[in-house]
């Protein structure tokens, strides 16, 4: 797993785009810590900055009391994965999240991800196990993180490439 | 993480990928996996040193959209281990299920423990996700590894992805 690229948030906007992506692995992983420098958001993303119905996705959620399912949208213009804690949540507390993304350079597949995410409030807290197709064959070259409202500084996002062997006759 | 082998489904589809003469040396087995089956949708089938008989169980989380649940099969049921979630033709085109399937210590001499986390998209209400915890009821190192649909039911078909990878401790 090789480090390819990472972003902290800015403190005044709600996205983060990590572009250029090198085509020369075979899949990505992301993994990164969010908080909202305002309310509490909901955090999506986009690939290829491609904005149109083209995604689907759907949870499972926790929250410490229960536990319920979702669509989060068939279609819909994100990719889904949570909500992050806001500014007036327990001081220093970030969600964490990872984002498996198969086969990204496969022009014969839909792109679909896996997505867990979580944290806890030391009162409250909530569990993300999410997925999410983006139906558009074209190889990823960049993913942009999305919120409705402003990224902390502190937010951070970084991606990893995974390599695979050459088929063998295993 | 280290590659061991890549298997890529051919044109004319699969039933079962086999990764045989594991190295005995890392630590822990990930086995990641991109496929789509030209039948119903459904969970892979794995046996371990082609062992098929009552030797498997199986525990799990999953949410399909509309509700979550949790159940689990014991050995009597079981000749295979179960695990992770495979699209079909009852999902949208070119979707190919997203699965990670992690087998640590697979060299020990207790039984083996398989946990792993899986989607299943789908643009219409019933997305899967999945979470398993798997048991193969041997103490033996494991060499081989075989994974199919659940029972047999369907065939890989081209373009889907296993690629088995090697974890080392220090």
């Amino acid at each position: 797993m090789v480090w390819i690229a990472g972003a902290n948030g800015t403190g005044s906007s709600a996205s983060i785009t990590l572009s250029s992506i090198p085509q020369t692995f075979t899949h990505l992983q992301l993994r990164g810590i969010v908080r909202s420098a305002g309310v509490s958001s909901q955090i999506y993303t986009r690939l290829n900055n491609d904005g149109a119905s083209n995604y689907a996705t759907h949870y499972m959620y926790g929250d410490g009391t229960g536990v319920s399912a979702g669509v989060g949208g068939a279609p819909t213009t994100v990719n889904f994965f949570g909500s992050m804690p806001a500014s007036t949540d327990t001081a220093n507390a970030y969600g964490s999240f990872i984002i498996d993304l198969l086969d990204y350079t496969n022009v014969n597949k839909y792109k679909t991800t896996r997505n867990t995410y979580g944290f806890d409030l030391n009162g409250s807290g909530q569990v993300w196990f999410s997925s999410s197709v983006w139906m558009n064959t074209a190889a990823v070259t960049s993913m942009t993180f999305l919120a409705n409202t402003s990224f902390t500084t502190a937010t951070r996002v970084d991606l990893y490439g995974i390599t695979s062997s050459q088929v063998t006759g295993a | 993480m280290q590659p061991i082998y890549t298997q890529t489904v051919g044109s004319g589809g699969a039933a079962s990928i086999t990764f045989n003469s594991i190295p005995q040396d890392f630590t822990d087995l990930q086995l990641v996996a991109s496929s789509r089956i030209g039948s119903a949708s459904g969970n892979y089938g794995v046996r371990f040193n082609a062992d098929a008989t009552n030797s498997y169980s199986w525990t799990y989380i999953t949410a399909n959209g509309a509700g979550a649940s949790s159940g689990r099969l014991g050995s009597a049921s079981l000749t295979e281990l179960v695990v992770g979630q495979i699209n079909g033709t009852d999902t949208t085109a070119n979707t190919f299920s997203s699965s990670n399937i992690y087998i640590p210590n697979y060299t020990g001499s207790n039984y083996k423990q398989v946990i792993s986390d899986a989607v299943r998209e789908n643009n219409a209400t019933a997305g899967v996700q999945i979470m398993d915890a798997s048991l193969w009821l041997k103490t033996t190192a494991i060499s081989s590894l075989t994974i199919r649909p659940y029972a047999g039911n369907g065939t890989f078909v081209q373009h889907s992805t296993f690629t088995l990878y090697g974890i080392t401790k220090g």
